[in-house]
């Protein structure tokens, strides 16, 4: 990359990324700060000593239930997706269009309509305000979402790499472990991350299903702000985005498809 | 190290028949080519002997053992495609000893066996390499290697060298012909080019449209083929008619000598490949000769393809005399042994 290229790819990463998070931390280290101040008049730490200590085990508690949720919701996400995802870039069959419309639903009906109207039968079924009820709402988005991210990636994949590693002594499982998992193993790690990070974010469905018994980071985040504490909200706010950031920073090598070439 | 023997197989694809009545008998060590054109169903029979593919009837025995219900990795028979299909995840070795780690040799074994092919191959040294620092011949190397360091009883080639240059071709192809009977392996190899068939292989079947045509000795298909369609594959051309009578055949060239068997007074249709048809510019040049006129030409480097007008029909010749030219006048002759009756009377021609 050329050296003005690169100033303009960071100018853009900082005016998108830092930006808002700026603020964020701004705001969570301010005291006091009104309307026509354009910084705080009084910085401190009070929001994030609140954090830390008053509201400490909650936040704990709350990051844990979202680490939880959202690892459960992309791991069962993508274990279900990859047959799927499977069967519709491999082969052709009837229906798949509409399966693929079937599909875009649940992305595109909003989270909130899904799980209003899941909760009676959620109510029903025992798993209202229950961890297993969450993910089961969590679901509904994140699996199409990592059906569709598969099926790309099982659209550019060759089974002939399968047929030829059966016929150089593999068995079905081992092909599956140590040639299909590892061709497509970026793909599957974008997927499972697209469906972490939109079960991390959620904040109406998980407080539906989960009837605020279930608090998760957002909910937390969500009554917080109600009190009107902004250096609080803030501060948890930040919390909130770490660890999504981390997650995302961990897996960037596997985004932009770069490492998917050779599949075919 | 293994015999294979393919009965009667029947093959096909969502109920549409591709392969029919396929038997085949390939002797311990022995190279056999498969030729046919490009979708005569030469990779779908490759498919079933490897055990990816269930023929819908019919078997597939390997050292007198039916293996139709063994899964393709306890077949011993090893299917190298016609693409190189390397693991991009693997480097050279590790690409090479996957067979050999899935059967379970220890670390130790694997790098010998691999060190050895490698050299076989002609890959010493390339082994560290990633898959895609290697050129188009080095990976398909790789893949026959990842193949040969298994020494199955059966060896499976799809066309595997379709995808290089000619130069290349020819050296690979002297390499497996080397490798091949070094190690011995009984081999079948899947060809489109009925020239490296020929050259490949001591006996060669012919695939047209899924059915077996006629296998024999290159030299048999090439100078005895069974019928016209095996012979026009193999570059004949020149069909005529004529009737079989007391050891001539009568035809509107004449009444020549052949050696074809019983079949007197039946219609028969006769074949002379091109380049067996004598011709000359001057008419003293040759007896028992006819004459024609040159209706075009076409210069293909070591011959001349003349299309050539006589009064009963047009013959083409490819003949040495580069100077040919349309409208010249010629003399022809059909040498009575090189004439090919074919045994049944044909309904293609
Ligand atoms: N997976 C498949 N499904 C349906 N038809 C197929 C499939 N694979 C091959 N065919 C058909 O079977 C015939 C033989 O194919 P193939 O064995 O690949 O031919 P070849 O290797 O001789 O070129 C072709 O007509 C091809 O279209
Ligand atoms: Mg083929």
């Amino acid at each position: 990359m050329s050296r003005p290229k690169a100033v303009l790819v960071a100018l853009t990463v900082l005016a998108a990324v830092g930006l808002p998070f700026a603020t964020l931390v701004i705001w969570s280290l301010a005291d006091r700060w009104f309307f026509p101040g354009l910084w705080p008049q009084a910085w401190g730490l009070r929001a994030w000593s609140y954090v830390v200590t008053t509201a400490g085990g909650q936040v704990i508690t709350a990051l844990w239930q979202s680490v939880a949720v959202a690892f459960v919701t992309a791991v069962v996400a993508v274990l279900v997706a990859l047959p799927a995802a499977r069967a519709l870039g491999l082969y052709s069959f009837r229906g798949k269009d509409a399966i693929s419309v079937l599909l875009t639903l649940p992305i595109i009906v909003p989270p909130l309509s899904v799980a209003m109207g899941l909760h009676l039968w959620f109510i029903r079924l025992d798993l209202a305000e229950s961890f297993i009820g969450v993910v089961a709402v969590h679901l509904t988005f994140c699996l199409p979402y990592a059906v569709f991210v598969l099926w790309g990636v099982f659209s550019n994949y060759n089974p002939d790499f399968e047929s030829q590693a059966r016929s150089l002594g593999a068995s079905r499982w081992r092909v599956w472990l140590r040639v299909m998992l590892p061709m497509i193993l970026p793909g599957v790690i974008v997927a499972g991350l697209f469906a972490f990070l939109l079960s991390w974010s959620q904040y109406l469905s998980t407080l539906i299903i989960g009837g605020g018994r279930l608090i998760t980071l957002p909910v937390l985040l969500f009554s917080l702000m109600g009190s009107g504490d902004r250096p609080v909200a803030a501060a948890v706010s930040i919390v909130f985005v770490l660890p999504a950031l981390v997650a995302l920073l961990f897996s960037a090598r596997h985004l932009g498809g770069k490492s998917l070439a050779g599949v075919r | 190290m293994g015999a294979l023997s393919l009965k009667d197989l029947h093959i096909h694809y969502d109920r549409q028949p591709v392969v029919q009545d396929f038997s085949l008998d390939i002797g311990d060590g022995e190279m056999v080519a498969l030729l046919g054109p490009s979708g005569a169903g030469k990779t779908t029979i490759l498919k079933v002997v490897a055990g990816l593919l269930a023929p819908a009837r019919g078997e597939v025995i390997i050292d007198g053992q039916v293996v139709n219900d063994r899964p393709p990795e306890k077949r011993d028979a090893v299917m190298v495609f016609q693409k190189p299909l390397l693991f991009p995840f693997m480097n050279v070795n590790q690409n090479i000893a996957f067979g050999l780690k899935m059967r379970g040799d220890d670390a130790a074994r694997r790098s010998r066996a691999v060190e050895r092919i490698l050299a076989l191959t002609r890959l010493a040294g390339l082994g560290p390499r990633k898959v895609h620092e290697l050129s188009g011949g080095q990976q398909q190397r790789v893949a026959l290697a990842r193949a040969l360091v298994l020494e199955p009883a059966i060896l499976l080639m799809d066309e595997p060298l379709s995808n290089l240059d000619a130069n290349l071709r020819q050296e690979m192809r002297e390499l497996i012909l080397t490798v091949q009977s070094e190690l011995n392996i009984t081999t079948l190899f899947v060809t489109h080019d009925q020239a490296e068939a020929l050259m490949m292989s001591q006996r060669v079947a012919l695939l047209l449209e899924g059915r077996l045509r006629q296998v024999g000795s290159p030299r048999d298909l090439f100078h005895r083929p069974a019928d016209p369609e095996v012979a026009r594959f193999f570059g004949g051309g020149n069909f005529f008619r004529g009737r079989l009578h007391e050891g001539h055949f009568e035809c509107d060239f004449g009444r020549l000598p052949v050696t074809a068997a019983d079949g007197n007074g039946h219609l028969r249709t006769a074949t002379i490949r091109p380049e067996d048809i004598q011709l000359a510019t001057a008419p003293v040049d040759l007896p028992d000769s006819f004459a024609g006129t040159v209706v075009r030409t076409r210069f293909e480097g070591m011959a001349t393809r003349a299309w050539i007008r006589c009064p009963f029909g047009e013959l083409v010749v490819l003949t040495a005399e580069s100077a040919l030219a349309p409208g010249q006048s010629v003399r022809l002759r059909l040498p009575p042994d090189k004439i090919r009756v074919f045994s049944e009377a044909s309904s293609s021609e």
